[in-house]
C-alpha cells in the first residue's frame, strides 16, 4: 500500500515537471516564431517605403539617392542597384539584376552579389523590387543574415531560459506530489483513528472545492450517519434492557409475593398466570426486535405474488374494528376496488395492522380513523389517518426507529416496535413509507405498480 | 394412548418436548437426526410426528417429501426457526399439516397436536351441535337452548372454528392462523376482543359461559357446561 502510494506520488512529480516543461516550451516556441514573423514584416515594411521615397524623386535624384543608401550601410547589411530597363546597372552595389525576378508589391525571397570595396558577395535578401517611371529596375536589398543572427539570439535566450524552467517544473513536481502524499497520509492516519474506534473524529477540509477536501466531505458525511446509528444502537440497548426489565420486575415481584403469601393453590396458580403473562409481554419484545431483524436482513421476495391490498386492509380494519368500537372510535375504510400490488400477503397485513393499531392508540376516545387504499397516478397507496396528537416534525424522522414513542411516559400500550416493523417491511417490498401530520397524524404507504 | 415421533437434532429442545409430552400421558420417541427419523418413521407407525426443519443429513421436509411419496399420511407438525419465512413451509402447511416457529410456547405445541390428532373431519354435515348451541351452515343461523343468536361474519367462523374443536384446547395463534387466515401474530389481547364480543352474544346473562379462557394460553369451548 505504501510502496505504491510512493510510486503514484513519484510518477505525479514526473507527470507535472513533463507538463510543466513541455507548456514552457510550446510557449518558447511561440514566442520565437512570432517574434521572427514580426521581424520580417517590419524589415519588409521599411524596405517597401523606402523604395516609394525613391521611386517618388525626380529622375535625376534616383542615382543619388541608391548611391546614399550604399554608402550609409557601413555593415553591409543593405544592397542596393538601379538598372535600366534592358538590366543594365546604373548605380548601386548589385552587380546585375538577380534573373527569375519581378517588380511587386512587398518583399521577396532573392539572392544578390555586392560589389564592395573589399569584393563581390553573394548574400540571400530579403528584395523590394519596383520598376520606376522610365521602366527602369530599382531593388533594395536587406541582408537576411542579419534577421537570421537576430533570432539566433533570441532563440539563444528562450533556451537559456529553459533550462531553469526544467528545473522548476521538476521541483513543483515534487512539491506538488510530496503534497498530495503528505495529505494521503495524514487522511490514512486519521481513517486509521476513526476505524480503531474514534468515531468523533474528522478529516480536515481545506478548500472546499479542492478533490481531496469533496472526497473528505462525503467520508464525513459518512462518519455523521455511521456515529447517529451507533447512537441509536446504544439507545436501542438501552430501550430494550429497559422494556424488558419492567414486566421481569412485575413478575419478580408477582412470584415473590406468592411464594410469601399464598394460601392456597389456587392463589399460587393464579400468580403463575400473572407471571406467564409478564414473561409473555417481555418474549412478545424478543420475538418482534428478530422479526424487525430478520425482515430487514432478509433479502426475500420469492414469496411475493399478487395481493389485493384492498382487501388485506380490508380484513386487518375488520380485526381491529371492535377495539376501536370499545373506545368509541369510528373506524371507516374506503376501498376503490381491488389493488392489486406484488408483495407478502402475510406481511403487508402486518403493516396494515400495525398502523391501524397505532392509529387506534394514539386516537382519543370518540375520534376518527380513516383508513384507504386507493390509485394515485400510477401508484397504489394505503393511507392511514387519525384524529390523534400527530407527529410533529422533529418526531417525524425518529418514529421508524425502534422503540421510538411520542408518548414519553409510556402510559401509551405497546413496545414502540409498530413503525419499525412497517417500515422493515415497506422497504423490503420496494414501497416508500411517508409520515405526514394532517391534523392528526396521516400515514401512508406507497406502492409503485 | 397416541404414539408420537419428534425428530429433533437439538437436544435441549428435544428433552423439553419430550418431557412435557410424556407428562401429558403420550408415547413419545425422538430422533436426533434425519436418517435414524426417517427411518423410524418408514418402519413404524405414528399418529403424529414432530419435524424440525433443520436437521444434519437429512432436512425435515426431505423426510416429509419421501414419506408422502411413500403413501404414509402421518399428520406432520413441522418446527422451524423463527424468521424463516418458507414458501415450501407455508405450501406444506396448505397441504394440511401445521407448522410452527421456534420459539415456541409448550401450550402451543400441545394445542396443535391435539388439534392434528384431533382433526375435524371433513363434515359433510350441514348443522353443528355441541351442547345447547347449533350452528347451521347453510342458513348461516346460530342458537342456544332454542335462542336466536345474531353473529357477525367473522364470529360465525370463530364460533364455527371452536364448535368444530369442542373440548379442545385452541391458541390464539390457532385461531388467528385459521379463522382470519393471516401468519401474523397481533397482540393477544386482539383476540381475546374477539372471544369477548362472541362470548357475550352466546351466553345471556345467567347462563353459564361456553367458551371458557385458559389463561397464558387460549380458549376451549366445553359441550357439557
Amino acid at each position: 500500500m505504501f510502496r505504491r502510494l510512493r510510486l503514484t506520488s513519484f510518477r505525479w512529480a514526473v507527470a507535472i515537471a513533463c507538463t510543466f516543461f513541455v507548456c514552457t516550451a510550446l510557449l518558447f516556441g511561440f514566442v520565437y516564431w512570432q517574434s521572427s514573423i514580426y521581424m520580417t514584416e517590419h524589415f519588409d515594411s521599411v524596405g517597401v517605403k523606402r523604395a516609394e521615397v525613391i521611386a517618388s524623386m525626380r529622375r535625376g535624384e534616383w542615382v543619388d539617392a541608391v548611391e546614399q543608401r550604399v554608402s550609409e550601410d557601413p555593415g553591409h547589411q543593405f544592397s542596393a542597384g538601379l538598372f535600366t530597363p534592358g538590366g543594365h546597372r546604373i548605380a548601386g552595389n548589385i552587380e546585375s539584376l538577380p534573373p527569375h525576378i519581378a517588380a511587386r508589391d512587398g518583399a521577396q525571397d532573392a539572392t544578390v552579389t555586392r560589389i564592395d570595396p573589399d569584393g563581390r558577395h553573394t548574400q540571400s535578401v530579403r528584395a523590394v523590387v519596383r520598376r520606376l517611371r522610365g521602366g527602369e529596375w530599382l531593388i533594395l536589398g536587406r541582408n537576411n543574415q542579419e534577421s537570421e543572427e537576430i533570432a539566433e539570439i533570441i532563440g539563444r535566450a528562450l533556451a537559456l531560459g529553459l533550462l531553469p524552467a526544467l528545473g522548476l517544473a521538476a521541483l513543483t513536481g515534487a512539491f506538488l506530489s510530496a503534497g498530495a502524499k503528505q495529505r494521503i497520509e495524514e487522511l490514512t492516519q486519521l481513517a486509521g483513528q476513526i476505524a480503531a474506534g474514534d468515531l468523533h473524529r474528522r478529516l480536515p477540509i481545506i478548500e472546499r472545492d479542492h478533490p481531496y477536501d469533496k472526497l473528505s466531505a462525503i467520508i464525513n458525511r459518512m462518519l455523521d450517519h455511521m456515529e447517529l446509528l451507533v447512537g441509536q444502537l446504544a439507545n436501542v440497548g438501552n430501550d430494550i434492557a429497559h422494556d424488558l426489565r419492567t414486566p421481569l420486575t412485575r413478575v419478580r415481584t408477582t412470584l415473590e409475593r406468592a411464594r410469601e403469601n399464598a394460601q392456597t393453590a389456587e392463589e399460587l396458580r393464579d400468580a403463575a398466570d400473572r407471571a406467564i403473562d409478564g414473561l409473555d409481554k417481555s418474549l412478545a419484545i424478543v420475538t418482534a426486535l428478530l422479526r424487525i431483524a430478520a425482515i430487514e436482513h432478509g433479502q426475500r421476495t420469492v414469496g411475493f405474488g399478487n395481493v389485493d391490498l384492498g382487501r388485506i386492509v380490508a380484513e386487518a380494519a375488520e380485526l381491529y374494528s371492535p377495539m376501536a368500537e370499545d373506545r368509541h372510535i369510528r373506524l371507516r375504510v374506503a376501498s376503490g376496488g381491488a389493488a392489486a400490488v406484488t408483495g407478502d400477503r402475510d406481511l403487508l397485513f402486518e403493516a396494515a395492522a400495525n398502523l391501524i393499531d397505532n392509529a387506534i392508540k394514539f386516537t382519543p376516545d370518540n375520534g376518527q380513523v380513516d383508513v384507504a387504499v386507493s390509485h394515485v397516478g400510477d401508484h397504489t397507496v394505503l393511507r392511514v389517518s387519525d384524529t390523534g396528537p400527530g407527529i410533529s416534525d422533529t418526531d417525524r424522522e425518529v418514529v421508524t426507529r425502534r422503540f421510538y414513542r411520542a408518548d414519553k411516559s409510556r402510559r401509551t400500550p405497546g413496545a414502540g416496535l409498530g413503525l419499525s416493523l412497517v417500515a422493515a417491511i415497506v422497504k423490503l417490498h420496494g414501497f416508500r413509507l411517508v409520515i405526514s401530520s394532517g391534523p392528526g397524524c396521516v400515514i401512508e404507504i406507497i406502492c409503485p405498480d | 394412548m397416541a404414539r408420537l415421533l419428534l425428530i429433533e437434532d437439538d437436544d435441549e429442545t428435544a428433552v423439553e418436548v419430550v418431557g412435557e409430552l410424556t407428562h401429558r400421558g403420550y408415547a413419545v420417541e425422538r430422533a436426533a437426526t434425519g436418517p435414524a427419523g426417517m427411518a423410524l418413521a418408514r418402519a413404524e407407525t405414528y399418529d403424529v410426528l414432530i419435524v424440525d426443519r433443520l436437521l444434519p443429513e437429512i432436512d425435515g421436509l426431505t423426510i416429509i417429501e419421501t414419506l408422502r411419496h411413500e403413501r404414509k399420511r402421518t399428520p406432520v407438525l413441522v418446527l422451524s426457526a423463527l424468521g424463516a419465512l418458507d414458501d415450501r413451509v407455508r405450501g406444506l402447511r396448505a397441504g394440511g399439516d401445521d407448522y410452527l416457529a421456534k420459539p415456541f410456547a409448550l401450550v402451543e405445541l400441545i394445542a396443535r397436536i391435539e388439534a392434528l390428532l384431533r382433526r375435524p373431519a371433513v363434515g359433510r354435515e350441514t348443522r353443528l351441535r355441541v351442547g345447547p348451541l347449533e350452528l347451521d351452515l347453510i342458513e348461516r343461523t346460530v342458537t342456544r337452548s332454542g335462542r336466536k343468536i345474531d353473529l357477525l361474519p367473522r364470529e360465525f367462523r370463530l364460533l364455527e372454528y371452536m364448535m368444530r374443536r369442542p373440548d379442545q384446547m385452541v391458541t390464539r395463534a390457532m385461531l388467528f392462523e385459521d379463522v382470519w387466515n393471516y401468519r401474523f401474530m397481533p397482540d393477544s389481547n386482539l383476540v381475546d376482543v374477539h372471544m369477548g364480543k362472541l362470548r357475550h352474544k352466546i351466553d345471556a346473562p345467567g347462563e353459564e359461559p361456553i367458551i371458557q379462557n385458559v389463561r397464558g394460553a387460549g380458549f376451549i369451548l366445553r359441550a357439557n357446561v
